[in-house]
């Protein structure tokens, strides 16, 4: 299996938590400061509270695949299909259900991905930056 | 809820459905335009009125000049994307323009350049939460979201490989007796699993086409159109279904990432037209990707929910079965110029005369159109 290598743009810093999750070993979510509430992904504006504030808050490492699909051919930008194939994981933390973060399967020792499969966050380095992964738990 | 009855499609046209063209879109636009403006018996100068597409990059002004119109007395932009833009924003705005007395013939023109440099993925790039966050994850593409989905409606409802081919098998076998299709060759399972693997599990085969074309139809009220050529094809039922979700979450963060506004959309236009599903004698689907016509035509009422992969299977939909479905082989098979190719077949069997592929005795179809984050439901009838 391969792994998807294409840049993290962040000219916006509204993502720039996640990715200072990933290097502290943890998986972090925005939620409203003020209720709690898991904000995902991050808006530029909290359904009916345009003065909310988001803050970051880490989430279990363990969880499971909403769903998955294993990339054959790939339709980033540029040039990434000796990059293929990869699987996508759409992972929902224990405690954060309802909250989708997208990641790759790892470690799956020819494991084959399902609906439902348990998992854990591992972060995995690309390059110059991380991403998430998930390997089966 | 908008009367029934009271506006028609009179005329209808469109341009080749070509793997890679040499025009751009507002020539495939004029061509398209004076082709549906010439079906309809009129004269560009009789075209009052304009529904233009936000995707399409063209004001109304331009088409008025490119066609040769008269004077513009209305115009308006269908704010929604894909089908429901095509076949039913545009269909409600004309409605409402048409019977207010502010125009009496309207234009609606579409045309897409699929192989445009940056493809027809570049949109999604720009959202700053997949940039942000999915695309580095590798999560990107429309074949990528929607086979995500079919894995997620495959776990929830079964679904067979074969089950899953039997849909672009189906609009293949349209297709073929299709003149103007733009992939005729036969499709049965062997070539659907040689077709290549984009993204699992949906193969190119399960996917719309790429295409260079445009397409277009004029909008009268159904007054005026009993003096036109053909028989007169009315709007009976027409709903617009919403979720509004952005486009940056749509793929991800939906509680249930299948699911499309349809039920909201079709229960409009059933009031609308008085009828149920079981009085339709054929339907277009939106099809983008095989996950998102199975859904659309379960929600549509068509047959059961979780029920789509084995209702294509048993044949249903194809030449001779009990409830036909995109009958000139959709956007997988005949041509993907966004929802407006399936209208104009709707328009074309209603109005009888399609040779091999004529459903007999047409009188009722359902038009599906998907827009990502919102549907419409048009219901068309022969009068």
């Amino acid at each position: 299996m391969g792994i998807p290598n294409y840049p993290v743009h962040l000219e916006d810093p509204l993502f720039q938590g996640f990715y200072d999750g990933l290097d502290a070993g943890e998986l972090r979510v925005t939620v409203d400061a003020e209720t709690g509430e898991f904000q995902w992904y991050p808006p530029e504006v909290v359904p009916g509270r345009p003065d909310a504030r988001l803050e970051w808050r880490a989430v279990s490492p363990l969880g499971h695949a909403y769903t998955f699909t294993t990339v054959v051919r790939s339709l980033l930008p540029g040039d990434h299909n000796d990059e293929v194939p990869y699987t996508v994981i759409l992972f929902e933390p224990d405690d954060a259900p309802g909250v989708r973060i997208a990641g790759v399967l790892v470690d799956d020792d020819g494991v084959a991905p399902a609906c439902g499969m348990r998992l854990k966050f591992r972060p995995v380095e690309v390059g110059d930056h991380k991403i998430a992964g998930f390997a089966p738990a | 809820m908008m009367k029934p009855g009271k506006i028609a499609i009179t005329g209808v046209g469109e341009t080749p459905f070509l793997r890679k063209g040499e025009e751009h879109v507002m020539q495939m636009m004029t061509r398209a335009s004076l082709a549906a403006i010439a079906d309809a018996g009129l004269k560009p100068t009789d075209i009052d009125g304009y529904i233009i597409n936000k995707y399409a990059g063209h004001p109304s002004e331009e088409i008025a000049h490119a066609i040769g119109a008269g004077q513009k007395r209305f115009s308006a932009v269908a704010d929604s994307a894909g089908g429901t833009a095509t076949t039913g924003d545009a269909l409600r705005l004309a409605q409402l323009a048409i019977e207010a007395g502010l125009c009496k013939h309207v234009l609606v023109p579409y045309a897409i350049r699929s192989t445009k440099p940056g493809g027809v993925y570049a949109f999604h790039a720009r959202e700053p939460q997949k940039a942000g966050l999915e695309m580095p994850a590798g999560f990107f593409g429309q074949p990528t979201y929607f086979a995500s989905m079919a894995n997620r409606y495959a776990h929830e409802y079964g679904m067979t490989e074969e089950e899953q081919a039997a849909l672009p098998m189906t609009y293949r076998a349209w297709a073929a007796i299709t003149p103007s299709a733009q992939r005729r060759d036969p499709m049965d399972l062997a070539a659907y699993r040689a077709s290549p693997m984009i993204s699992t599990p949906l193969r190119v085969a399960d996917c719309c086409l790429t295409t260079d074309g445009g397409g277009a139809y004029v909008v009268s009220s159904v007054d005026y159109a009993r003096h036109l050529p053909h028989p007169v094809v009315a709007v009976q039922g027409l709903g617009l279904g919403y979720n509004n979700y952005p486009h940056g979450v749509l793929f991800s963060q939906k509680p249930c990432t299948f699911e499309f506004p349809v039920r909201e959309s079709a229960a409009m236009a059933y009031a609308m037209a008085g009828i149920s599903p079981a009085d339709l004698d054929l339907a277009q689907v939106y099809d983008g990707f095989t996950i998102s016509a199975l859904v659309q035509t379960e929600m549509l009422g068509l047959c059961d929910v979780g029920e789509a992969p084995r209702f294509y299977a048993a044949g249903h939909a194809m030449p001779g079965g009990k409830m036909p479905i995109n009958t000139s082989g959709g956007h997988m098979s005949g041509g993907y110029v966004p929802g407006i190719n399936l209208l104009i077949e709707a328009v074309r069997q209603l109005r009888g005369g399609e040779g091999a592929r004529q459903v007999p005795d047409a009188r009722l179809c359902a038009i599906a159109g998907l827009g990502g984050n919102n549907h419409s439901t048009t219901i068309l009838a022969r009068m």
